[in-house]
């Protein structure tokens, strides 16, 4: 995906808004996360000397009778260093199972870009700029760009969905512990089918987007705010309550999802407004279509059995 | 009932296991849908029906040798534990 983006890069870079380098606060482009080391230790070293002054005495005893006995020292030694060659093995292999860096970029927000996407969750309509800014070819980190996708909402939107599953269960006297697992598990079997129903379709359809498998799996895991959103309001206020505001969230993910995934999976030119004529767009418009239309049938089906 | 993880793999093994055994010859060919049929134009984008046959063969050319392992495996499993 990304060798076709080079080819049609010089075609498309009008429309990708380069956000200038030398922007405040924004320091390295790279650097997803702000380094907040030297404060921290300088804080904790002060803590922990004054704890420490406090008790020396009670940490002497049991230390020195420990380590007096030199099989143990030895037996520490070989230990500690059994541990650390393992960690040194898991690191340096990790990278080959789970994308680590590419997963860091997913998690780099900060608690304002949470507020005003759960904000944009719920009210997308008055949202006007969709695209996400470019920093040199890279996607700029969520924290500076509220269209970019995220894995923390969705992973704390599941998380708490299974939680509230629980929760409403037990109000209705049908909780056992294994339960909160079928849940879990029903959802995530949902998310993979979807996943890989997406994929195959955009696969059929050669669509040559910059949708990569986790911004799809970021994308669908917003749902998972509404349902919360709807189950909530179904615990406190009855059916009334759940079906006002599981419609409004399902109006309102239908709206966030078609208007995000336009500009990923339309061409250039439809993505601005401009009707283009031709079957291969139209099918890029129903599949658009098809996806966003199935994120409410979800809500819908992953939630009802929770409200009586 | 509920529609768990588990369920979704053994669906997966089942839908795989089906696309791996439509044979070319006795049957793709017949319905129009060998490899060699629907080859397009060069400078054009492949339809549907022409990614839809690439897929097929590459699934099949893919999955056949571990699909065996993991069907082993698998009625093995179920023999036992049911």
């Amino acid at each position: 995906m990304h060798s076709a983006d080079a080819a049609a890069g010089t075609a498309r870079q009008p429309s990708k808004r380069r956000v200038p380098v030398s922007q405040p606060g924004m320091g390295d482009p790279h650097q997803l996360f702000d380094d907040t080391s030297s404060a921290q230790s300088r804080g904790y070293g002060a803590q922990r000397a004054a704890g420490g002054l406090g008790y020396p005495a009670a940490a002497a005893s049991p230390q020195a009778t420990f380590l007096d006995d030199p099989m143990s020292n030895v037996a520490m030694a070989y230990g500690s260093s059994l541990a650390a060659h393992g960690k040194e093995l898991v690191d340096k292999n990790i990278n080959r199972f789970i994308p680590v860096t590419k997963l860091k970029y997913y998690f780099a927000v900060d608690t304002m870009y949470v507020g005003r996407k759960l904000g944009l969750l719920f009210f997308p309509y008055l949202h006007q700029d969709w695209e996400v800014q470019y920093q040199q070819d890279t996607p700029v980190a969520p924290r500076f760009d509220i269209n970019a996708p995220d894995l923390y909402i969705p992973a704390m939107a599941f998380i708490t969905y299974v939680l509230v599953a629980g929760l409403a269960l037990g109000t209705q006297d049908r909780f056992s512990p294994d339960i909160l697992g079928l849940q879990a598990s029903s959802a995530l079997a949902w998310l993979t089918l979807e996943v890989v129903a997406i994929l195959l379709s955009l696969y059929l359809v050669t669509v040559n987007t910059d949708l990569t498998t986790i911004d799809l799996v970021a994308f669908l895991g917003y749902k998972y705010v509404g349902m919360i959103g709807g189950v909530l309001m179904g615990l406190l206020f009855g059916k009334i309550g759940y079906y006002l505001v599981l419609g409004w969230c399902c109006v309102s993910i239908f709206v966030f999802m078609i208007r995000t995934l336009r500009l990923k999976i339309l061409a250039e030119a439809a993505a601005e407004g401009v009707p283009v004529r031709g079957a291969r767009n139209q099918l890029r418009m129903y599949l658009t279509m098809a996806v966003a239309a199935a994120q409410p049938l979800l809500m819908y089906w992953l939630t009802f059995h929770l409200v009586r | 009932m509920t529609f768990t993880l588990y369920s979704l793999l053994q669906a997966s093994l089942l839908c795989l296991n089906a696309t791996a055994l439509l044979h070319e010859e006795r049957y793709l060919k017949n319905i129009g849908w060998g490899t060699d049929q629907g080859i397009g134009g060069f400078g054009e984008k492949p339809g549907i029906k022409s990614q839809l046959m690439n897929l097929i063969r590459s699934v099949r050319t893919v999955v056949r040798m571990p699909l065996i392992i993991v069907k082993s495996i698998a009625i093995v499993l179920l023999l036992l534990f049911g």
